[in-house]
């Protein structure tokens, strides 16, 4: 006997069963599953991990599995989104009998991010134009500077050593100083807000820039509009610059570690 | 401003490979009781990018942290010396004013505690287990929490995503120092 097995995409809120169309991974069916109210998002596949060495083939196949959460949340309005490559072990009996198993803490899932989708909000900021107005506004640094003009060559490396570390102390206490402003107008816009760590990935557009702070928000709809409204307070200042991307299913904020 | 669909490969990958739901059910397809997650495939696309620095391992599923611990270079261990847990994490360090948080693997031995780092392989930071306390670190929107390790002489900031297990694992593995000096 073969053994049988469901890659899943999401759980959508859905009682029907029904074909979503060949969107899936390698073109695969994907339908829904349902057990009551809910569904899991599937296509059926071999009980082994898509794998592969080829680089452009994966992103392919993650640039798919993508695309059948977009499509699903277009459908269904907010899903679980799973991670890439979860394979469930069973036959549409088996994975509805994990469904019934799991229902009630998947309802509430579904429910936690009903009318809510999932937004990341990266603030990056221009180095060199915060490192000047901290200068300017520090008379203390300002005299050094003037002092280092009119020293000799080996004094004044020792004092622009001194200068530059200083300076760079302040300017990330500035920076701090400016991410704990904008962080509590933001997130009295949101339902939930995770900060993320600094990366090293930056848009083009913000080459020569710094990023100040990194969030994944969940949002309600009608928050969306407000959250923009102070995103282009903190973007029209002089050296800020916003990238506010989204709607995104919530990947952020779904936690399924201890089903059954 | 209004938000926009637009999103880099990294940012796909992102949220694909680190974020969305994740299972530690029995049904999910697995060799030799490990969750197998089509790790190879993560490993390779998380590898284009500096992975640690880009905080990809922060996110990886337990399945996948031990995969990449079995990767590693051995760990030099005393003689008799188990390790206890091992997680990946971070360390902050004092660099002048700035500081920075230092990537590895957190390990509790039978005897001490310590910062692991593949490459170049070295033990980056170690501290007995006698006398040491963990505090923990308030930071209400910080998803990971922060901890503080404390010892006679000093102490020290760590960072790990399973910081409910290393509390834990620190409170049995100092059960364990104690109950070896009886």
């Amino acid at each position: 006997m073969v053994e049988e097995a469901r890659y899943i995409y999401s759980i959508a809120r859905t009682g029907k069963r029904e074909h979503l169309g060949e969107i899936g991974i390698e073109k695969k069916a994907v339908y829904t599953l349902p057990h009551k109210d809910i569904a899991a998002v599937v296509h059926s596949c071999e009980p082994k991990p898509y794998d592969t060495k080829n680089r452009t083939q994966a992103e392919e196949w993650v640039f798919e599995h993508s695309y059948v959460i977009d499509q699903a949340t277009k459908r269904f309005g907010s899903i679980l989104p799973f991670s890439f490559d979860v394979i469930l072990r069973g036959d549409d009996s088996q994975i509805e009998a994990w469904l019934c198993r799991n229902y009630e803490h998947l309802h509430e899932e579904l429910k936690g991010v009903e009318g809510k989708a999932e937004y990341t909000i990266q603030i990056y900021y221009n180095y060199a134009n915060l490192q000047s107005k901290v200068l300017d506004g520090n008379p203390e640094l300002k005299d050094l500077q003037n002092q280092i003009e009119k020293e000799s060559k080996g004094k004044a490396y020792l004092l622009s050593k001194k200068l530059d570390q200083r300076l760079k102390g302040l300017v990330s206490a500035e920076e701090a100083r400016l991410a704990n402003k904008y962080l509590p107008r933001i997130h009295r816009q949101v339902d939930k807000l995770i900060i993320d760590g600094k990366r090293s990935w930056i848009p083009e557009d913000c080459r020569d820039m710094k990023l100040l702070a990194s969030y994944s928000c969940l949002v309600r709809e009608d928050k969306v509009e407000r959250l923009g409204v102070i995103l282009d307070e903190i973007n029209s200042q002089e050296g800020f610059r916003v990238r506010f991307t989204g709607p995104w299913a919530p990947f952020s904020f779904v936690k399924l570690g201890d089903l059954a | 401003m209004k938000p926009e669909r637009e999103s880099s490969l990294v940012e796909v990958l992102d949220r694909l490979l680190d974020k969305g739901a994740i299972l530690n059910a029995d049904i999910i397809i697995s060799v030799a009781g490990v969750p197998l997650i089509g790790l190879s495939l993560r490993a390779m696309l998380a590898s284009m990018e500096t992975m640690l620095e880009y905080g990809v391992m922060e996110a990886w599923d337990k399945s996948s942290r031990e995969w990449y611990a079995r990767q590693e270079t051995k760990l030099p261990l005393d003689d008799r010396e188990e390790i206890l847990f091992k997680a990946f994490g971070y360390l902050w360090r004092d660099e002048g004013i700035i500081g920075a948080w230092v990537p590895g693997v957190w390990n509790i031995t039978s005897r001490r505690v310590l910062l692991w780092q593949r490459s170049p392989a070295k033990v980056a930071f170690e501290i007995p287990l006698q006398n040491l306390y963990l505090q923990e670190i308030n930071a209400s929107l910080q998803e990971k929490q922060e901890l503080e390790l404390i010892f006679p002489d000093g102490s020290a900031k760590i960072r790990l995503s399973e910081s409910e297990e290393f509390k834990e694992a620190l409170a049995r593995a100092t059960r364990v120092m104690v109950a070896v000096e009886v």
